[in-house]
């Protein structure tokens, strides 16, 4: 359990990857959600920031990576694994939690601009991603199990043109019931142990409680108490509503 | 004939100014009235009928209950005869003026100094313009506007983003102000590079015959595309919005920023991309213009990026030939540009509302938040952008200690940030009960689908 490592085992450590390249649009609300969840249950979370050319927190207990155009894509990938605390992070057990362009640039291989250019990606999960015949956008909904059995809604916003595929090692994360997913056969998002990763884009967390404390659990081993915020719930019955109708 | 497919044909047949004795700008200023030909007398019977058209759509549109049928009238009327736009345009002295936040405003300042220049100078008056004060600024909205003043010969334009290169093309506008570029609806703007790449291309294309661009020198992807301008007048907007701008537009390598005279400036650390130096600046609440001298705009708008809209519309009036003290004296007339930070009225309620689109928006408009009571309106619509991630960018946790009433179709996603930013809210969705019942004023800030149905509820449209 890497929250040990830091002194405290209260203390909880959450990486926010390269904002500036990979934060295209609310993505920092993860990193909100996970701080505030942890703080509302005791513990005393650590945020840090993190752009390219300072170094990741090689203490980190969750790192998270956000959506981005195509040239940040590139950049970003350069500076993680010139970094190579990512690598590092996973070795040791810590929760990596990715969306969007987030989730290609952890895979395989990419392509990225008009010319379709095949671009390494961290190779953290077993997906490659290739140019889809038609972008997806709108609401995604899908149904997830989590680690108790029991059957979850992911509800969320995707928006991307980059179509997925899953190598033998990923497996899926969710049921696609609305929306395109990882490549419109059904399913959306990819993990593989404490890595995980969906296209549901920017704040994805903030609407899915259950996921985001799955995260958090990868994270530091532990299963965490529920905490019962009504307006969530509210905005989920209305979000599962809207992508159905 | 003058029709948009011939346009080379259209420019030669606008001949005569190039016997005009003109200044060193190469520009003919304000101050030769009539510089140009008005509108000229080629066949308009399509285009009559097309005004027509739109008009009676309008009008069906107003009886609906559904606005006031500016975007709609366009709308037909460009269905009736595609080239309207260009026959709109043809023959006016246009200014124009872009970006992601704060073109209404700049709009309305800009065309106030206008006003102001001509009456100072007796040259007529606000008759001889044609302005899209609505803020309806998509091709119809445009030709909507133009078409209701025929005889104006200049027409000062605020222009959506995406409409920038046509406006260019067909109506070769004499000035063009590029303000800023932030993420903004990204369900429809994949990337908000592609949207300076268009600005960019249409800019080359048009060469000499291209506009003089007033830009913002702080915005790195408005300098890679305002640099292909055939000439530019930078302004130093002492802008603080900067989560929008992080690699080169123009070899994608990391941006730096550095402590410079003025402040932080900026520069690409892998080629020769800049911050240009500026001709305008603002320094505090005021502005200083190439001559080195320093004006105190004194607006009735509040906020420093309303100091940053006035310097940047200061600067295409001197484009105009405009003296800035008159210019300065038309801004101050302005007060509420389309509803922006006008006072509404709901029942026994007096509000303050403000308009913010995006998180650039907000960030500008949070701080001006006076009241302790504060509402705040949230919707998905085509308008507002479908996808509400952004509210995760806005820092709504600066509103701790005041009451939040969030509102609106998508009030409820607000609610969940509030409850993350620990800000004490409640909720309710419909507009009409979230407004009514405050005994002290309220300020509203609203994205833009509920800014508009406000301002009708409030009087103020
Ligand atoms: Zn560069």
């Amino acid at each position: 359990m890497s929250a040990a490592s830091s002194g405290s085992d209260k203390r909880v450590e959450v990486v926010l990857i390269y904002q500036s390249l990979l934060g295209i649009y609310g993505d920092r609300g993860n990193a909100t959600v996970l701080m505030k969840r942890l703080a509302w249950r005791g513990y005393d979370p650590v945020l840090h920031v993190v752009e390219p050319g300072d170094p990741l927190p090689e203490t980190g207990d969750v790192y998270l990576l956000g959506g981005g155009e195509d040239a940040a894509q590139i950049s970003a990938v350069k500076a993680l694994k010139q970094d190579g605390s990512i690598y590092r992070a996973v070795d040791r057990g810590a929760a990596v939690f990715a969306v969007c362009a987030g989730y290609q640039i952890l895979g395989n291989t990419f392509t990225i601009g008009d010319d379709d250019t095949v671009t390494e990606g961290l190779g953290l999960l077993d997906v490659t991603t290739r140019r889809g015949p038609a972008r997806a956008v709108g609401e995604l909904l899908g149904r997830w199990i989590d680690h108790s059995g029991e059957e979850q809604w992911i509800t969320g916003f995707e928006n991307h043109g980059g179509y997925t595929t899953l190598g033998p090692d990923a497996k899926p994360v969710t049921q696609v019931e609305v929306g395109i997913g990882n490549d419109g056969t059904g399913f959306d998002g990819a993990q593989n142990g404490t890595v995980l990763a969906i296209y549901p884009h920017g704040p994805a967390l903030a609407r899915n409680p259950a996921l985001a404390d799955h995260v958090l659990e990868l994270a530091l081993g532990t299963t965490l108490p529920p905490i019962d915020r009504p307006e969530i719930t509210e905005l989920r019955r209305q979000r599962i509503a809207a992508a159905r109708s | 004939m003058l029709v948009a497919g011939d346009e080379t044909a259209a420019r030669r047949g606008m001949g005569d100014n190039s016997a005009m004795p003109l200044p060193e700008t190469a520009l003919a200023p304000l101050d030769v009235p009539g510089s140009r030909p008005r509108l000229a007398p080629v066949p308009r019977i399509r285009l009559a009928a097309a005004t027509t058209a739109g008009r009676l759509a309008a009008r069906a549109s107003r009886l609906a209950g559904r606005g006031t049928g500016t975007a709609i009238q366009g709308q037909v009327m460009l269905k009736a005869d595609p080239q309207a736009l260009a026959k709109l345009l043809h023959g006016r002295r246009i200014a124009m003026v872009s970006g992601t936040n704060g073109k209404t405003t700049t709009t309305h300042l800009l065309a106030a100094s206008v006003g102001a220049a001509l009456v100072d100078r007796g040259w007529g008056g606000p008759e001889r313009i044609v302005h899209n004060a609505d803020g309806a600024n998509l091709h119809g909205g445009i030709a909507s506007a133009l078409s209701k003043k025929p005889g104006a010969d200049i027409a000062i334009l605020e222009t959506d983003e995406r409409v920038v290169a046509d406006v260019v093309r067909l109506g070769r506008p004499e000035v063009l102000v590029l303000l800023n570029f932030s993420r903004d609806q990204l369900d429809r703007h994949h990337e908000i590079k592609a949207l300076a790449r268009a600005w960019r291309n249409a800019l080359i294309s048009a060469g000499d015959e291209g506009p003089i661009v007033v830009a913002n020198a702080d915005e790195p992807l408005v300098v890679w595309a305002a640099k292909e301008a055939k000439q530019t007048v930078w302004v130093d907007t002492a802008s603080t919005w900067l989560q929008d701008a992080v690699l080169c537009p123009q070899c994608g390598g990391t941006l730096l920023r550095i402590e410079g005279e003025f402040g932080k400036t900026w520069r690409c650390r892998d080629c020769e991309l800049a911050e240009p130096t500026a001709d305008y600046r603002v320094l505090g609440d005021k502005i200083s213009t190439p001559d080195g001298s320093l004006h105190d705009p004194r607006l009735q708008l509040p906020g420093k990026f309303n100091i940053s809209n006035a310097a940047c519309a200061l600067a295409a009036a001197g484009v105009l030939g405009i003296d800035p003290d008159v210019a300065i004296a038309g801004m101050q007339t302005v007060t509420s540009p389309a509803g922006r930070f006008g006072t509404a009225h709901f029942g026994s309620t007096t509000a303050r509302l403000l308009l913010a689109k995006n998180p650039a928006g907000w960030a500008e408009a949070l701080p001006l938040v006076a009241t302790d009571t504060v509402i705040l309106a949230i919707d998905s619509a085509a308008a507002d952008g479908r996808d509400v991630s952004w509210l995760w960018d806005v820092e709504y946790e600066q509103l701790a200690g005041r009451r939040v009433i969030a509102t609106g179709p998508r009030a409820q996603d607000l609610a969940v940030r509030l409850a993350y930013a620990g800000v004490d809210h409640v909720c309710l969705p419909d507009l009409g009960q979230a407004v009514v019942g405050h005994t002290e004023p309220v300020d509203i800030v609203a994205t833009y689908t509920p800014f508009q149905r406000l301002r009708k509820m409030g009087g103020l449209a």
